[in-house]
């Protein structure tokens, strides 16, 4: 009985816990990398703790046409409610230190914000929550002042020396005192209401998960032209409905991590699409050199887990002169040695320091086996120092590309190496 | 003096069952959809499984066609599209069977009209059918 008890206590705090797909909450920042205007930028919206009121967004630079000007790249902001229809805009420059703009939001609920910079827009949609004040408190502090003010009465009443009605304050101020500190005791167990704008939930457990997406990678122009720049398209599409998929979250501080690599692996990019529309996702790219080209994108829906969609596309033309290789090959060190399939393998790389985090961890290991067929994001693990630390198991023999990426004040290190993996004996 | 102690105290208590139970029961739904070409106002008498009517009021922009569908992205349900009837000018009812099961599902309103076409998308939350 105490164990059933027990359990329902926990599904209900379990089941008072909001969905985080892309709330913006005081306290809790929403933050979402994009790849736009030649820059690898990371939106961060801060949570406003009433509405009306102010709505910050700031744009933290990590890489590219973000640090070519002294001034930063302007993005300008224009955020809309889905509810009301009103808008506000702003300008933030990026900088390695965001600056923030201020908007203002009307109300709780979904907005949209509209990203623009370098003559890429990209539409982020969010919600705004504002937490209720809880009943709890209001019984807290009521009980106390109650109490306080009935003391001090029958205080007053009894040095006038009339005993009953001190005695009918001084017990009421006993029961305020009683009300205030049952709730304090048992306000944990009871499970907050939700927040102010938040989305309608169910109060029965669901089947996890939602359906895969079905991804479809495509090209404008069709074909890509060695050296001249296009635009990688990705449509979402869901896989039991048929419609598109609108409801990705901020994984890894991205709605998705798309990694494009060259089949020989020289030629390497990790950008972070942009939702031009429902279940669409752009971004603009240059290949130097003509071959088929794998692209793997990481991304995760609304109360499900991450998955990785696959594709790869042709890019004609002539070689450029640039061989597009991601930065100087990094000499890591392995231990074992000689990785074996199936078992970890502790891969440590020099870093250029200052380190600072970028999608929320300080080191991120991109590994793909020779064919394309296998992808991996692997997080750092601490390591001291300038140091990135990497622990991962290759699942079979043969031989693996893999690049590890930092990033430092101005810009994303890319160190790219292969490890051979032997056959577990 | 005691009985009107308990009086109060059982007044109280009902009081409170009642906010209770009003609140576990679900009421009508009204909520609001701004597009960039049209807004609305929606309304369900009935937010619930079975036969029910979604009322939508096109409260900007000039839209000649309405039609309802509805999807449950957690359980990959989608149900048909029901066109709108135009009751009153730039009032529209669809009635149909939208929503299979309780849960939160996905009401997409596809608006058209010389403005061009556009569809908002709001949640809502449907209970067992009273």
């Amino acid at each position: 009985m105490i164990r059933a008890l027990c359990l329902a206590a926990v599904l209900l705090l379990a089941l008072a816990a909001p969905a985080a797909a892309h709330n913006v909450t005081a306290g809790a920042d929403l933050r979402l990398a994009q790849t736009i205007g030649g820059a690898e930028i990371t939106l961060v919206i801060k949570g406003t703790p009433r509405v009306p009121g102010p709505l910050r967004i700031g744009v933290a630079a990590f890489d590219g046409a973000a640090f070519d000007g002294a001034a930063g790249l302007p993005v300008r902001l224009e955020v809309r409610s889905l509810t009301g229809g009103g808008t506000t805009t702003g300008v933030a420059r990026a900088a390695a230190e965001p600056e923030y703009a201020e908007l203002r939001v009307e109300e709780t609920g979904p907005h949209e914000l509209t990203v623009r910079a370098g003559g890429e827009t990209s539409v982020v949609p969010f919600r705004v929550l504002v937490d209720r004040g809880s009943p709890g408190q209001f019984l807290i502090y009521g009980g106390l002042f109650a109490a306080g003010l009935l003391l001090v009465g029958g205080l007053l009443t009894g040095a006038v020396a009339r005993r009953g009605p001190a005695m009918l304050l001084a017990a009421g101020a006993a029961a305020g005192v009683t009300v205030a500190a049952m709730v304090v005791v048992f306000e944990p167990f009871v499970p907050p209401g939700p927040p102010d704008g938040a989305a309608p939930s169910a109060d029965t457990l669901l089947a996890g998960g939602r359906p895969y997406a079905q991804g479809r990678f495509g090209t404008a122009p069709a074909q890509p032209v060695a050296g001249q720049e296009f635009t990688l398209t990705l449509d979402l599409v869901d896989g039991a409905t048929g419609r598109p998929v609108d409801d990705l979250v901020s994984h890894h501080e991205a709605l998705a991590h798309l990694i494009v690599t060259s089949e020989d692996g020289r030629y390497f990019r990790h950008v972070h699409p942009l939702r031009t529309a429902p279940g669409r996702l752009e971004v603009r790219l240059r290949a130097d050199r003509p071959g088929r080209y794998l692209a793997h994108a990481e991304l995760e829906r609304e109360d499900s887990g991450g998955q990785l969609l696959a594709g790869a596309f042709t890019v004609g033309g002539e070689p450029g002169d640039a061989d597009g290789t991601a930065g100087a090959a990094g000499s890591p060190l392995l231990r074992p040695a000689v990785p074996v399939a199936g078992r970890p393998t502790t891969i440590e790389v020099a870093a250029d320091s200052p380190v600072r985090p970028w999608l929320g961890m300080s080191g991120h290991l991109i590994v793909r086996s020779q064919d394309g067929s296998f992808l991996g994001h692997v997080h750092e693990m601490g390591a001291p120092g300038t140091r990135l630390r990497f622990t991962f198991s290759f699942p079979r023999a043969g031989r693996y590309l893999a690049w590890a990426q930092h990033a430092t004040t101005d810009h994303i290190v890319t160190r790219p190496f292969a490890v051979d993996v032997a056959e577990a004996r | 003096m005691k009985r009107l102690i308990a009086l109060a105290a059982l007044i109280l208590a009902a009081v409170a069952l009642f906010a209770a139970g009003a609140a576990l029961t679900s009421g009508p739904l009204d909520l609001t959809a701004a597009g960039v070409r049209y807004t609305t106002a929606v309304h369900l008498e009935r937010p619930a499984t079975g036969r029910t009517a979604v009322e939508v009021r096109v409260t900007s922009g000039d839209a000649d066609t309405v039609a309802v569908s509805a999807a449950m992205p957690s359980m990959g349900h989608a149900t048909p599209e029901v066109a709108a009837e135009e009751r009153e000018p730039g009032h529209y009812v669809a009635e149909g069977e939208l929503f299979t099961m309780t849960g939160v599902w996905d009401l997409s309103i596809r608006l058209s009209g010389p403005a061009g076409e556009e569809t908002v998308t709001v949640k809502v939350l449907i209970s067992e059918d009273p």
